[in-house]
Formats: structure tokens, C-alpha cells, sequence
């Protein structure tokens, strides 16, 4: 059954200061002949729309649905030769949703750290709300995200499409996605239970976050839960979590794990350190040969 | 008369000023705008954040930047004594990803951009959503890719050493069935052929003779008295190296060897963008410059009847495809699991180096410099391949595309022949 | 008093009892009886509580740590600098080696010595997490807050653990030539040097 008779919302993509990854990663998606099915695409930096960027530019085409992507500046950033400040202005008053997509469009991202001062995400400046979360907090919906994952997008369009509530925190950020660490689900979990660090880069054995700077265990994501190109993740193929999804990212020294005296200096989500350290203790006074152990042996 | 357009889609805008002279465009300015200042966010970070940081300069070509960091790493060690080899296995295992982007990135810009914009010029509208073909075959490969590299876009998996993978056969089956199936939809969207007939092509003649979507555009170029237009200065430069591709230039057909130390980046007036030279000369980077330079068979026998025009320049691009292809087949099949993923510790050994690293990305030749010192980056410098193709000249010649537009007589041709070249708006202005 | 009081409570008395008569006798020379008749409980009554020696051996040894690592906790707790903490924390263990010297006896003499007793079910760290994790609070805290130097826990451990556990042994031989609490304050200095940023 086709939406043919039912309304189709407007959506409207607008860029400010970004790299395009989260305009690439949709457009990744694999079902998404299916998704656009459902929308009136008005405005988009690479797919074919009705209406050119300059047009789009003056602010008066109609839009349901607006979806941010970069971060923002006041002024000295324009696009269609029009201050993106302006066009901002201009959809968000009529939109009836607010999609921030991307961590530098929801928190400032990496481009932030040009020009700390003047630039930040659309309605958080890291974690602090901006001037504009007073005026559009009931319309937006954070998706934070280096970039973000094509089906994080998808399930907020469709549940807007169908008028649902999206149960979101206090970032905005729908709890279905957010609501979860990137260790939830990590091919590794088993090393993480056990306190066996990977030593070193390229083994499928061992866990990241005792010295590679896997930021998994205090990152909010689902990204060993949704699948990164329906097939994997950083973490499944050796490569530490670098927390793109939190108001922080980038920190610094993101291939290894700040510790003090070889204690992790960031606890796993809510897990007090006292808790973290009895268990760690204990786990480490165990020696659990099988995973110790390389899984498989090739002849060579 | 000067008209100014603004560009879009081209993973980003650009200003075009063309100067128009009795109803020829006899000079283009090409400007871009902002500069997001990913060279002075690296400034002050440990080295190794610039495997994260690099991809952000761009959305689409962000592995490229990754592999060009690593090696920048991986050089700035061994000028500093440090011995690195990395195993076949790993060495094969970044030449694939690296390839799969290239293929998403040539087929993207092909059914995204080329095909809608040539027919929107000739108003041959097809009726097709070309841009959904485009995706399917970007959804395919970049799964492939990402059964190594973890995620597109802005994977970080290679590290100095090798890559943080420790792929089993269950993944490489995997990947060679991905190939498999992105094979079959190039024969059966693209060049209408088995592939393996296709490579076997030896004359112009049987190109016409093509079925699929790169038929539809060598012929509506070749019917609408476009094939000899978006010529220019015949110069051609790679700097990745690869078992694909190999690092040369080519001038008047013939080949050279090159040295990264003679490229120099120059400030433009009115342009963020930076300009390139290599020995002061401008040179074409991208597919055809590569094929130019390796002599492919195939885009040599075009460029002999058509010189760089923009159908040898598209044709370049979109056949790239077809080498990646069947080489990244190759990889797999090739592919020693025994051997390690990664032959450095986790930590950062050297304190103090500089180092270069070239890759061929999907536009042509990318280039990272880096000074470090206490493990911290001092400097940081990317050369990407747009800027090779847009530096804007001087009073001796024009600037790549720039010679490639001059002489249209409108600014809808001008503008098709700019985006023969795959221009990438963020990768320039960084 | 509710049963599980009153339970805890006869439980810490065994416990303190045993502790009391491993210093006098020596672990094996004391026998379950021995501990039984001096609480004046039945044997099977106390078995009820313990098992067996090598149970309520381990049980001593995890009680022990327990208590001396809440006393830690609580200077952990205080907002004051790594320098003050380390003072207090070096009372505290004097003080109890003053006070109720069977306890680090017990740990130096017993637990120490006896791997053979503890190997299985005291693996590791396990019986001791109670002191180890606020050893290692403490110096978290104090490589985060800049005042220690960030170096491999083991080093930091062995240098302020195995010199209070030495001046402790040392007292118990009745070398020292002064009242164990008087030398705080250079043991003090003397790990503070060391530790310090």
C-alpha cells in the first residue's frame, strides 16, 4: 500500500559548516527509494529537488521537516549566497520538525574548534543551550553523530511521518538510540567481562578500552546494535570507539586510554568507580585460558 | 562580459565568473568561500588524531584522507629511522577499501551528477531516478568496505603498521560475494557486457556499440558535438602509488617519473583555495590522468581521437570502475590471512618526524604533510586533488578547467565541463 | 535485635577471636576448637558460621581488608590535598597496628605466608578488593588532580604499601626504637616524596 493519497511532508536539507558525511551516509541507506517514497523532497545538496539552492536560499519554500546538517556561525557562513543565520531563521519558524543531523550541527562538532567562540550547534553550544533552544526545543530532535547513521534518520522521519512520539532525553536525542552505550553489543564484551586488553592494534581478540581509548563503555550510541552499513562497526574490526555521538567529541589522544596509575580515568556509563574497581579487581585475578588464547589457526 | 553563477552540487558551491568575448567565454574565476580550518584544528594534537581528523575534510572521499594520513605517519617514522613494513596482507587489505571508495565516489558523481546534468543540458530527460542506481551500487560496495574498515563514512581503521581488522574467510567470502554483486550491476546498468568482454575491448569502434547507462552518455556527448570540447593542456599527474596505479606524469603522452618535494601550494587571490604546481607546471589529476600515466589501453585509444576532452575525461572516470573492480577481485582472492593485520605496538614510537604521504583518491592525487614534534602535530598540510584541477593559472596559462572552458559558448556547457572533472567543494576550501 | 544483627555479630566476634589466638598461638597451631571453647560456643555451632579453617581463614582476610579499607574510604572522602590523605592514611594503619596489631599480623603473617591456604577462592585481589580499590581511588585522585605523578599502579602500590607493611613487621619484632605512631610523620614525607608529580 503506497502513501499516493496521504500527505507527503516537505523536507528541506539545509548545510551550514560541514564535511557532507551525514548527506553521504544517508544516502547510504539501503532502503532508500522507499523512505523518499514517503516525503516531498524540497530542497537536498545533491539530489535532484524542484528548486535550486538560490531559490531555496530566500527562505520562502514550504517545509514540514528540517533537517540541519554542520555547524553554525551568526554570520560568515552563507549559502545560495544567503547567510545561513538568515535561511535558518526563516525554516525553523515554519517547520513543524527539527532534525540537528550530525554531531556538528546538534553539540559544534569538530568544525567548532576553529573559532570556539562563534561557532556551535543549532541549539546546543557542547552541552550548554543556545540562544535558539528557547525558541525551537519543542520541534527539535537530536541526532548526534560523526556522521550519523543512515537508519538513525530513517526512523525519525518515519516516526514523524506517522505523527508518533518520540521519547527523547535531555539533549533531545531519541532514547531508542541514545539510550544505549556502543558497548552494548560489541563483538568483544566477552574481553571487556574479563579484563583482557588486546595488546596492540589488529587482533580480533582482546578488549580496546584498557589502553587503545575505546570510548565505547561511556559513549551513548547504537552503533553495535544498528549496524554500521548493515555489516559492522569500529569496534568489531579492532578500531576503539572515539565517542563522535557526545557533546565532547573530538577529545584528544583518541588511540589510547587516559589513565591514572593504570586506572581508566573515564568509568563506564553510571557505573561508580568503587563498583568498577571491586569488579576489575576480582575479574583480574582471574586467568580465563580459552580467552587468553588466539581463536583461530591458519597453516600457513 | 563577465556572468557570475554560483555552482551547486559539488559537494558543495563554488562562484564562477565568466568573462565572455563575442560570445565565447575567454576566462573563468573560480572562487570558493569559507574555509573550515581542518589544518589548524590538527595543530597541537597527537598524531595519530589525524586519522580521525583528516576524514572530516570530506564527506565522501574520507578514506582516501585516512590512508593519506597513515602513510604521512608511517613516512615521518621511517625519516626518522624507524623501519615500518607492513604485510601483504595488510597492504592488500587498505588497497581494497581504498578501491571500494573510489567505485562508490566515480559511480556517485556518475548517476547523481553527470547523467541528470547532461540530460537537463540536452533536454534528453530519461525518466529514470538515476539517483537510486547510484546508491544501491554505493550501499553494495561501501558493505564490502566496510567488512574491513568498520564503517563508511569515516572509518579510522588503518593505523601506522597495517589496520586494525583481523578479517576470518567468513568475511572475505563475504566481501568477494559484495564484489560479485556490484560487478553484476555495473554489466548490467552500466556497460550492458560481462566485464571480462568489456576489458577485452581493443578498438573505439566497439564503444559505441555499448549498451547501458555509459552508452547513453558517450552517445548523447558524441550525437550532440561535444566530444572534442573540455580539451585542455594534455598534462597529466599521479603520486599514489599502488599495484593499481603507479606515480608518474605524462605530457605529450610521454611518461615521467615524479618527486613529491617539487609540488608547491600557492595562495590565490579571491579564493580560499590554494593553487598547485608541481616544478611550477599545472597538471590534470583523476582517473584519466592516471590511466594517461599507467597507458591504459583503453583510454589511450579515446585520447588519441579525442585528446582530454570531456569525453575522454568521462569515459576515464566511469571505465576506472571497471579496473577497480576486477583488481579489488583480485585482492580478495589473493588475500594471506595468516599473516599479521598490524606489525606496530599501540604506541606512538616516534616523538619527533615529518613525513608525506600521497594516495590516488577518487579524484586524483591527495597529499599529507606533517611536522611533529613530542608526539604532538606542529603542522599540518593537505593537498587535495580539486586544487590541482581548478589553480587558477597565470599570465603564461590557464589553469586546468579553466582551459577546458574557454572557448564554450554558454555557461550551461561551461558549467558541465566544470563538473567533468568531479569537483569536490570541501576537500578545496578544507 | 533482629536474627541477621545478632548473626553479624556473633560472626565479627568469631572472627576477632580467631585473630586473637592466630597472634598468641600461630595460624596452625590454633584449631577450630581452640577458637570455639574461648567464645564459649559448641564446635558445630561455630561450624554453622564457618565451614571450615581455610574457609574462615579467607573470611578473615576479605573482613580485614574491608575494615581497613572503609577507614581509607573515609579519607578518601576528605577534601583535602594527596599530601594530607597520605599522612592520614599512614596514621591510620599505625594506629591500628597500635590498637589491633592481630589484624596487619594477620595479613603480614598469615596471609602473606600461606599462599598454599588462600590459592583457591582468594585468587588474586579478590579477598583483599576492599583496601586494593581504595588504594586505588586514592591515587585516581591524585594523578587527576595533578598533585601525584602518573605512573604503573604496581610501582606506586608496592612503594607505599610494602614500606608501611615493613615498618609494621618491623614494630612487631619489637625493633623500632620508638612508638610506631611516631614516625608518621617521616614515613609521611618519605611516600609523598616519592609519589608526588
Amino acid at each position: 500500500m503506497t502513501s499516493q493519497t496521504s500527505y507527503k511532508p516537505k523536507l528541506l536539507w539545509l548545510q551550514s559548516i560541514t564535511c557532507n558525511g551525514n548527506t553521504h551516509s544517508f544516502l547510504n541507506h539501503p532502503d532508500l527509494a522507499s523512505i523518499l517514497s514517503h516525503f516531498e523532497l524540497v530542497y537536498h545538496p545533491v539530489l535532484e529537488t524542484p528548486f535550486d539552492i538560490e531559490e531555496m536560499a530566500r527562505g520562502e519554500l514550504e517545509c514540514d521537516i528540517l533537517i540541519l546538517e554542520g555547524s553554525f556561525r551568526e554570520e560568515g557562513f552563507t549559502r545560495g549566497r544567503v547567510e545561513v543565520s538568515k535561511i535558518l531563521e526563516a525554516y525553523a519558524k515554519k517547520a513543524k520538525h527539527i532534525i540537528s543531523a550530525g554531531t556538528c550541527a546538534t553539540f559544534g562538532g569538530i568544525f567548532k574548534e576553529y573559532d570556539p567562540e562563534n561557532i556551535s550547534g543549532f541549539c546546543f553550544n557542547v552541552e550548554e543551550r543556545t540562544e535558539r533552544y528557547e525558541m525551537y526545543a519543542s520541534k527539535l530532535i537530536s541526532l548526534p553523530g560523526c556522521p550519523i547513521h543512515p537508519k538513525w534518520l530513517s526512523y525519525v522521519l518515519l516516526m514523524m511521518l506517522k505523527d508518533k512520539h518520540i521519547p527523547i532525553d535531555e539533549l533531545h536525542r531519541p532514547q531508542e538510540l541514545y539510550g544505549i552505550t556502543v558497548h552494548t553489543g560489541c563483538a568483544r564484551n566477552e574481553y571487556f567481562e574479563w579484563k583482557i586488553d588486546t595488546k596492540g592494534f589488529g587482533l580480533k581478540e582482546g578488549c580496546l578500552f584498557y589502553e587503545q581509548g575505546c570510548q565505547g563503555p561511556y559513549t551513548r550510541g547504537s552503533c553495535n546494535k544498528i549496524l554500521w552499513n548493515d555489516t559492522s562497526s569500529k569496534t568489531i574490526v579492532g578500531t576503539p570507539c572515539f565517542g563522535c555521538t557526545e557533546p565532547s567529541f573530538p577529545k584528544t589522544a583518541l588511540f589510547s586510554t587516559k589513565t591514572n596509575m593504570g586506572i581508566p580515568a573515564t568509568m563506564p556509563l553510571g557505573v561508580p568507580r568503587r563498583a568498577y574497581l571491586t569488579a576489575t579487581g576480582i575479574a583480574k585475578s582471574f586467568k580465563i585460558k580459552r580467552l587468553e588464547e588466539r581463536i583461530i589457526t591458519y597453516d600457513s | 562580459m563577465i556572468v557570475r553563477e554560483l555552482i551547486e552540487k559539488i559537494e558543495g558551491e563554488a562562484e564562477l565568473d565568466f568573462t565572455f568575448n563575442e560570445g565565447k567565454i575567454e576566462d573563468v574565476r573560480i572562487s570558493f568561500a569559507f574555509y573550515r580550518g581542518i589544518e589548524e584544528i590538527l595543530v597541537g594534537k597527537d598524531a595519530r588524531d589525524a586519522l580521525v581528523i583528516t576524514p572530516r575534510v570530506c564527506g565522501i572521499c574520507n578514506h582516501a584522507h585516512l590512508i593519506a594520513a597513515v602513510k604521512t605517519i608511517e613516512n615521518g617514522y621511517e625519516n626518522a629511522g624507524l623501519k615500518v613494513e607492513l604485510s601483504n596482507k595488510a597492504k592488500a587489505i587498505r588497497e581494497f577499501t581504498l578501491s571500494c571508495e573510489l567505485m562508490q565516489n566515480h559511480m556517485t558523481w556518475f548517476y547523481m551528477t553527470i547523467l541528470p546534468q547532461l540530460e537537463k543540458l540536452l533536454g534528453e530527460a530519461s525518466g529514470e531516478n538515476h539517483a537510486l542506481k547510484a546508491s544501491y551500487f554505493s550501499s553494495t560496495i561501501t558493505k564490502a568496505m566496510s567488512i574491513f574498515a568498520g564503517q563508511w563514512p569515516h572509518s579510522s581503521y588503518a593505523v601506522p603498521g597495517g589496520v586494525t581488522c583481523d578479517p576470518t574467510y567468513v568475511d572475505v567470502m563475504q566481501a568477494e560475494n559484495l564484489v560479485d554483486e556490484s560487478i553484476r550491476f555495473y554489466e548490467e546498468m552500466v556497460i550492458g557486457m560481462p566485464i571480462d568482454k568489456y576489458l577485452e575491448i581493443d578498438s573505439n569502434a566497439f564503444l559505441y556499440d555499448l549498451d547501458g547507462d555509459l552508452a547513453r552518455v558517450l552517445q548523447l556527448i558524441g550525437m550532440n558535438e561535444m566530444a572534442d570540447i573540455g580539451q585542455s593542456h594534455d598534462r597529466f599527474i599521479a603520486f599514489g602509488d599502488s599495484t593499481l596505479f603507479k606515480a608518474g606524469k605524462s605530457m605529450k603522452t610521454r611518461v615521467y617519473s615524479v618527486d613529491a618535494n617539487y609540488v608547491e601550494e600557492s595562495v590565490q587571490q579571491g579564493t580560499v583555495a590554494k593553487a598547485v604546481t608541481y616544478k611550477h607546471k599545472l597538471y590534470e589529476v583523476g582517473p584519466l590522468a592516471r590511466a594517461m600515466v599507467s597507458k591504459e589501453p583503453m583510454v589511450k585509444r579515446l585520447h588519441k581521437c579525442y585528446k582530454d576532452s570531456i569525453l575522454t575525461r568521462v569515459f576515464a572516470r566511469v571505465h576506472e570502475v571497471a579496473l577497480l573492480l576486477s583488481h579489488s577481485k583480485e585482492l580478495l582472492q589473493n588475500l594471506r590471512l595468516d599473516e599479521p593485520s598490524c606489525s606496530l605496538g599501540k604506541e606512538l614510537i616516534v616523538p619527533d618526524f615529518e613525513g608525506v604521504g600521497a594516495v590516488e583518491a577518487a579524484r586524483g592525487s591527495l597529499i599529507h604533510k606533517t611536522t611533529v614534534k613530542e608526539g604532538l602535530i606542529e603542522n599540518y598540510e593537505i593537498i587535495v586533488p580539486t586544487q590541482w584541477n581548478l589553480s587558477h593559472g597565470d599570465d603564461r596559462e590557464n589553469g586546468i578547467a579553466i582551459e577546458a572552458m574557454v572557448g564554450s559558448s554558454s555557461t550551461e556547457e561551461a558549467t558541465f565541463i566544470f563538473r567533468t572533472f568531479d569537483v569536490c567543494s570541501v576537500c578545496t576550501a578544507q | 535485635m533482629k536474627i541477621t544483627e545478632k548473626k553479624a555479630l556473633k560472626r565479627e566476634s568469631i572472627i576477632q577471636t580467631a585473630l586473637q589466638l592466630f597472634s598468641l598461638k600461630g595460624f596452625h597451631k590454633t584449631t577450630i576448637p581452640d577458637i570455639a571453647e574461648k567464645l564459649q560456643m559448641s564446635v558445630g555451632n561455630l561450624y554453622n558460621y564457618f565451614s571450615s579453617k581455610d574457609i574462615l581463614a579467607k573470611e578473615i582476610i576479605k573482613y580485614t581488608s574491608e575494615v581497613l579499607g572503609n577507614e581509607i574510604k573515609t579519607v578518601n572522602m576528605l577534601d583535602v590535598s594527596s599530601e594530607e590523605k597520605i599522612k592520614k592514611i599512614v596514621e591510620l594503619y599505625f594506629r591500628m597496628a597500635e590498637e589491633n596489631p592481630e589484624r596487619i599480623e594477620y595479613f603480614l603473617r598469615v596471609y602473606l605466608a600461606n599462599r598454599e591456604v588462600f590459592h583457591d577462592g582468594c585468587e588474586g585481589m579478590t579477598c583483599v578488593s576492599g583496601f586494593v580499590t581504595e588504594i586505588m581511588i586514592f591515587f585516581d585522585d591524585g594523578v587527576s588532580s595533578g598533585e601525584l605523578r602518573d605512573q604503573d599502579f604496581f610501582s606506586a602500590f608496592g612503594l607505599f604499601m610494602g614500606y608501611l607493611g615493613g615498618m609494621v613487621f618491623l614494630n612487631g619484632e619489637e625493633m623500632l626504637t620508638k612508638d610506631i605512631g611516631e614516625y608518621t610523620d617521616d614515613i609521611s614525607r618519605n611516600i609523598y616524596a616519592a609519589l608526588k608529580a
